[in-house]
């Protein structure tokens, strides 16, 4: 009788360790996840490879941007977040093409690739070791995704293991808030110019 | 002694026969099962144009189709071409902005020949790139259909459904998957033939 009950006592233990097991085994997703840096806005936050540092974060309702064959309005059912940043490579020129935004639920957004032609996107140039260069990241958001957001930045969306800046963001300031902003080619320094309505 | 050795020998052959028993009665049913449901598959849900259809990744309303020589982009092309435009609304139900898949829509019958759509995005009249979750887009499907192919007056589309696997069979990897279609949508197509060809 004492047999079987240490028999019985043995198998839910042993049950009960494989179940553990089983719910603390990471998915593969996990495992070859980036890794995550932390960052704030207002700092420049550093990885091994690059330095990444927030300027102006901006808000709209609607986009003018130069597009293929002209200008064009951009609307959006949700709000324009644009991100005017400025990055810098460590040791070697590398090239950062994948920006994402995370929502307070968790929700993660691409950058939007509605605005393909515009000079200075995320993307469109490489980073030189020891020279900054201005970055533009736009994304597109629902308006309750905005506040309490992560900005993730890697080199690459696809590169498991390699190292991704995750910047928390602070609320955008009231006097950021536009209805509508006009991004317009720059000049030799800054590549784009934002005008603000 | 050898009595005692001879019926733990007997106790353990009867384990093994019921264990037996009950697997291959478990494998037979479970083939029966899975043999039944492929000869008789539950009838495809037909819904309306303008209603919402639950494919498990996406909430798809379908409004409409045309027939057009131009694509959405407004822009002619230079070579007469006719395209078969699916006009219909996406809301992106998972967690991270996604491309619309391209094995979403499928004809039944099948259209000979017909290579995979162009999806617009109407507010842009351009190519849409990835839909954000919680912001649903109306956008438009673009076939061009072979030259020597004359659209029927009526089209079945199918919409096709994904299923999401936490951990998929090969690397255990967290993803979206195409399945079969869930629902079948009876589309019009007034003007097939004469604007087609203007």
């Amino acid at each position: 009788m004492s047999g079987g009950l240490k028999n019985a006592v043995a198998l839910c233990l042993a049950i009960a360790a494989l179940y553990g097991m089983r719910l603390s085994t990471p998915l593969y997703s996990e495992i070859v996840s980036p890794v995550a840096v932390p960052g704030v806005q207002g700092k420049p936050a550093k990885t091994a490879r690059f330095v990444m540092g927030i300027v102006k974060v901006y808000l709209a309702q609607e986009l003018t941007a130069p597009g293929l064959g002209g200008t064009r309005t951009y609307t959006t059912s949700g709000r324009w977040l644009v991100i005017e940043a400025a990055a810098k490579a460590s040791n070697e020129s590398i090239a950062l093409t994948s920006a994402q935004w995370r929502g307070p639920d968790g929700i993660r957004y691409a950058m939007t690739r509605r605005l393909s032609t515009t000079p200075g996107l995320l993307g469109s140039e490489r980073l030189e070791p020891g020279i900054p260069r201005p970055i533009l990241l736009v994304f597109e958001l629902p308006e309750n995704q905005i506040e309490g957001g992560t900005l993730l930045i890697a080199e690459s969306a696809l590169a498991p293991l390699s190292e991704q800046l995750q910047i928390t963001m602070t609320p955008i300031e009231a006097a950021n808030i536009h209805p509508s902003i006009t991004i317009e080619r720059g000049g030799h320094i800054l590549p784009w110019k934002l005008e603000f309505q | 002694m050898a009595n005692e050795q001879r019926r733990s020998l007997r106790q353990r052959l009867f384990a093994i026969l019921i264990a037996g028993i009950g697997s291959a009665a478990a494998s037979v049913i479970s083939y029966a099962a899975a043999i039944y449901h492929a000869a008789n598959p539950a009838p495809l849900r037909t819904a309306a144009t303008g209603e919402m259809i639950d494919t498990g990744q996406w909430h798809i309303t379908i409004a409409g189709a045309r027939i057009s020589n131009k694509p959405p982009t407004g822009i002619k092309p230079t070579e007469p071409q006719t395209f078969l435009l699916v006009d219909f609304e996406a809301d992106n139900r998972s967690a991270a902005s996604t491309f619309i898949p391209s094995a979403l829509f499928s004809f039944d019958p099948t259209i000979p020949e017909l290579p995979e759509p162009t999806i617009y995005l109407v507010r842009d009249r351009w190519i849409a790139g990835p839909v954000n979750p919680r912001m649903p887009e109306k956008l438009t499907a673009a076939w061009q259909l072979p030259q020597d192919y004359a659209p029927p007056p009526e089209l079945r589309l199918l919409v096709g459904s994904q299923i999401y696997k936490e951990r998929d069979n090969l690397y255990g990897a967290s993803n979206w998957f195409d399945r079969e279609p869930v629902a079948a949508v009876e589309l019009d197509l007034p003007d097939a033939g004469a604007e087609a060809r203007r």
